[in-house]
This record gives structure tokens, C-alpha cells and sequence, in this order.
């Protein structure tokens, strides 16, 4: 069953002063089904954050629909479902991991204890029971991202959307969030990100989809299509080929 | 509500926690300092110069603070993309508003209280060193003073989220906030001027339409500025209080709802 539909989304963003407009995002349509690990690749400016900010209700498509448990995004009871990780997350400079989580629960009507509860195990899991009180600011780009997927799980929500979520780690910040993802796919979690690193993709998903200047170039089986010498590199390669360049 | 309230807690504790919140106080603590001082050097209403120079702190620096503090509270979250985190969550954007002007709100409550009771030390020790048995001095009026500087500071608060709801950076809402502050502190000497025809000075209808457009348009500030009748410790007129509430609910709520309605229609890109 699908849990997230993209019905023909298309974005247009005005240039700046002028009445030019720039296509970000062309028609394009997919579903997402539950229980999925759907990977979302494309080079700089293909339209993958778009889709992702779109999804989250920051943008409005210029046309299209989109749904996700079959409610529009802006639905309250569907933000409850989704936890989502933006591309270098920037939180609060003088709150703790520990008061940052307290929010998200907060904000998600969860109870006192059940936040304590969660916000334990969290931490503890990404690794930041050590620094849980210090204030954000003080955290390295790896530490913050841990605390971003921290809040997005804190509510335990069926829907993981992450842009980016390994874009400038460390290696061992890259395995973390790996394995974390691992075990929110052995969870059954629906989870849709986006990423550069294409063996992480074909590690981690079920399907993938290219996107190249907007377009949906080409859906991607990983166990079907990929193997026998095929790997989402060159299967990526050669979209970006038959597009015939990337537009800046 | 548990929505707003926890996104005003976080505001309030992101505020209160700004170093620049620190430099600030050290500020008024220092110039409540030289109140001390300084009173010693007039002769006469040594209560009056110490109560109207405590108030003035408190104003300036509550002024300093929702201006740069309150402004960057706001705006911050836009120019760094914190606001994807909150929009994210279960919360309307009209709540993301509502809850940081609350914060923020929160914020002037406990600078304002801070301050005037430290102010209130200066002004009490210029009573006890100086007796002069023909001053009036109340401190009724005078913590009335600082309750309206408070309200006064509120206000330029939705007044900054106004602004901070449609402009792109932070620099922007910060110059309109203190561009509608001159004027908004303004507007009631310029109108007085207009009405009374001070000097005989003759001014164009289009240029008296314009004053009495301006006048009703910003916020009139001098409604919450009674530093003169705190410090000769004069009565304020009957029902004055409840005046100035309704006008502060009624130009507050207006503001931050327009900026609501700007906001839900905002998009983060």
C-alpha cells in the first residue's frame, strides 16, 4: 500500500527580481510504499530537496498533488506521522539535546515520562548521553546531525524523510547513521531519503529513483535491476548521459 | 496550546540565555550604578532624577533587547532554516507566531521585573539620603511606570514579528522595527503640534492628513511612557491603565495576526 503519492508535482521558483521563472521540479509522479526504503538521487539542483521540502509542507507545488496516508501534508495528524531530517540541520544555539528532544515530544503531545523514556534510549543509541546537556552550539556537524535524527524519531513515527543525512560526516558519523537506518528498516519503517553516496543508496534501499534537472529520469529496483555486474553508479552514469548534461 | 507553550519555552530559554542578554543587564546594572552617583550632584528632587533616570534604563535597555534579542529570535530561525525543524513538527505556522511572540513576551515580563526591581534601589536610597518633606513620591505610579514600559516593549515585539514574517533577512526587520520604534515614539509630540498650531506655524491639509495618517497607522508609544508622572509621582487619569491594555491587545493582536496570515502563506524554500 502506498503511504506517500506524488501525483504530476511540478515547482517553478521565481528568479530573483525578474519575471523569470526556474523549473526545480517537472511532473513528476511516485508512490511510496509502507514499510519501503525509497533512495532519491540526483546531482546538485535535480529537484530532490524540492520534492523533500514540498513533502514537509515548507513549499507549495505550483501544480500536483501530493499525499502522504492519504491526507494532504499540511494535515496536523500527518506531521505526527512523518519525522523528517533537513540537509544540514541548524537548531537552537543555546538549548540542549536534552531540551531539543523535550520540545519535539512536547510538541508532539507526548507525556512527561514517555519523553524522558525516549529521549533516553535516543541518546544513548546516537551516542550523546555524554554531551546531552550541553548546549547545541557547542556540538561538531556530526553531533548535530545525530541530534536532528533524534528529534525526527523522538515521536516514533511510522515515516522517516531525510535529506541528506550523511552529507559531511566523518566515517564513523556515516556508519552511526548507517546502522541506524538499517534498524529502522528492520523496524518496518517507511523511509524516503536523499543522498550523494550511491553505494549507501544501494546498500540501504528497496527502490531508488534518479532525478536529473527535475525530470524522474529512471526508477530503480535495487534486487531487479541492479547485480551482474550492474551497479547505481553506472546505472546513474548513464542517465546522466542520455539527459545529455546537468543544468546548473 | 501545549504547542505554543513549549515553542514560548524554548524561545524564552533561547533569549535568556543570549550573551547578549548579558551584556545588556551589565549595562543597566551600570547605569543604575551612576544613578547612585549621580543623583548626589542635584540639590533638590534627588527622588525625581533618581526614579526618572531608573525608568529610562529600564526602557533603553528593554528597547536594546527586543530590538536586537527579541528581533534576532525570529528572524534567526528563518535566515538559519531553524524554522524547518519547527515547521516540521505538529505545530501550524500560525502557532509557530503566536508561540514566539508568547516567548518572547515572556522574555521582556522577566527582563522588566529584573530591572525594576533592581531599579527600585537607587530611587529608594535617594529617599533615604535626601529627605525633602514637600517631594511626592509613590511608588504605586512608579511601578505602574515600569508595567506600562513593559507592554510598551511588548508591543514593539509584535511589531518586530511583523516585520520579521514577510522580509528575507534579519537586518531588514530589524531596521523597519526601529524605524516604526522613532516613529511610534513620535507621533503624539508631532500630532500635539499639529492640533495645537504651536507658533502660529500654518501646515498644508495634505501635510496634516499625512501626520494623522502616521499617527493612527504606528503605534502611538508615548500611551506607555508615564515617566513623567512617576517621578513627580502624579495620578494617572481614572481608567488610564485599562486604556492603554486595550489599545496594547488591540495593535498587539492585530500585528501577529497579520503575521500569522502572512506566514501561513510563507514558503521556506
Amino acid at each position: 500500500m502506498a503511504v506517500i503519492e506524488m501525483e504530476s508535482l511540478t515547482k517553478f521558483y521565481k528568479k530573483d527580481f525578474s519575471k523569470k521563472k526556474v523549473c526545480a521540479l517537472n511532473s513528476l509522479s511516485l508512490k511510496i510504499n509502507e514499510g519501503e526504503v525509497f533512495g532519491f538521487l540526483g546531482p546538485n539542483g535535480a529537484g530532490k530537496s524540492t520534492t523533500i521540502k514540498i513533502l514537509i509542507d515548507l513549499i507549495r507545488p505550483t501544480s500536483g498533488k501530493v499525499t502522504i496516508g492519504g491526507k494532504k501534508t499540511s494535515d496536523m495528524t500527518v506531521k505526527r506521522m512523518i519525522g523528517y531530517l533537513p540537509e544540514n540541520p541548524y537548531f537552537y544555539d543555546h538549548l540542549s539535546a536534552k531540551e531539543l528532544l523535550k520540545f519535539g515530544g512536547r510538541s508532539c503531545n507526548m507525556d512527561s515520562e514517555a519523553i524522558k523514556e525516549r529521549s533516553r534510549e535516543l541518546l544513548e543509541e546516537l551516542d550523546l548521553t555524554a554531551a546531552m546537556k550541553r548546549p547545541l552550539r557547542s556540538y561538531s556537524k556530526g553531533m548535530v546531525q545525530r541530534a536532528g535524527l533524534a528529534l525526527s524519531l523522538i515521536h516514533n513515527p511510522g515515516i522517516l524523510i531525510f535529506d541528506e543525512p550523511m552529507s559531511g560526516l566523518d566515517p564513523m558519523g556515516r556508519i552511526k547513521v548507517f546502522n541506524l537506518i538499517l534498524k529502522l528498516k528492520e523496524e518496518g519503517k517507511t523511509i524516503f531519503f536523499s543522498s550523494h553516496i550511491l553505494h549507501d543508496i544501494e546498500r540501504l534501499c528497496d527502490r531508488a529513483a534518479i532525478l536529473i534537472n527535475g525530470n524522474l529520469n529512471r526508477l530503480v529496483d535495487v534486487k531487479k535491476d541492479l547485480g551482474r555486474g550492474d551497479t547505481l553508479e553506472k546505472v546513474f552514469m548513464e542517465e546522466v548521459k542520455k539527459t545529455g548534461g546537468i543544468r546548473e | 496550546m501545549r504547542g505554543i507553550l513549549s515553542l514560548a519555552y524554548i524561545t524564552f530559554i533561547e533569549g535568556i540565555r543570549s550573551r547578549a542578554l548579558f551584556g545588556i543587564f551589565i549595562m543597566a546594572l551600570l547605569m543604575f550604578a551612576v544613578t547612585v552617583t549621580l543623583t548626589n550632584l542635584f540639590m533638590r528632587d534627588i527622588v525625581k532624577v533618581a526614579a526618572d533616570l531608573s525608568l529610562a534604563t529600564i526602557s533603553f535597555s528593554g528597547l536594546l533587547m527586543v530590538i536586537f534579542i527579541g528581533n534576532s529570535l525570529l528572524s534567526k530561525d528563518i535566515d538559519k532554516r531553524t524554522i524547518y525543524m519547527v515547521i516540521s513538527r505538529p505545530l501550524s505556522r500560525t502557532q509557530y507566531i503566536w508561540g514566539k511572540f508568547a516567548g518572547i513576551v515572556m522574555l521582556v515580563i522577566a527582563a522588566v521585573v529584573f530591572l525594576g526591581l533592581i531599579s527600585s534601589l537607587p530611587v529608594y536610597f535617594a529617599g533615604l539620603t535626601y529627605e525633602n518633606p514637600e517631594a511626592i513620591f509613590k511608588w504605586t505610579i512608579y511601578f505602574s511606570a515600569i508595567a506600562l514600559i513593559a507592554m510598551k516593549l511588548a508591543l514593539i515585539a509584535s511589531v518586530t514579528i511583523f516585520f520579521s514574517s514577510f522580509t528575507s533577512t534579519s537586518f531588514i526587520s530589524l531596521m523597519l522595527t526601529i524605524a516604526t520604534y522613532i516613529i511610534g515614539a513620535s507621533t503624539e509630540t508631532v500630532k500635539g503640534f499639529l492640533d495645537s498650531r504651536a507658533g502660529g506655524v500654518d501646515i498644508s491639509p495634505l501635510m496634516g492628513f499625512v501626520i494623522k495618517c502616521v499617527y493612527y497607522l504606528f503605534p502611538n508609544l508615548a500611551t506607555f511612557d508615564i515617566k513623567l508622572q512617576a517621578s513627580h509621582g502624579l495620578l494617572l487619569p481614572e481608567g488610564y491603565f485599562i486604556w492603554a491594555l486595550v489599545y496594547w491587545f488591540f495593535y498587539a493582536g492585530i500585528l501577529v495576526s497579520a503575521a500569522s496570515l502572512i506566514m501561513e502563506r510563507r514558503e521556506f524554500p
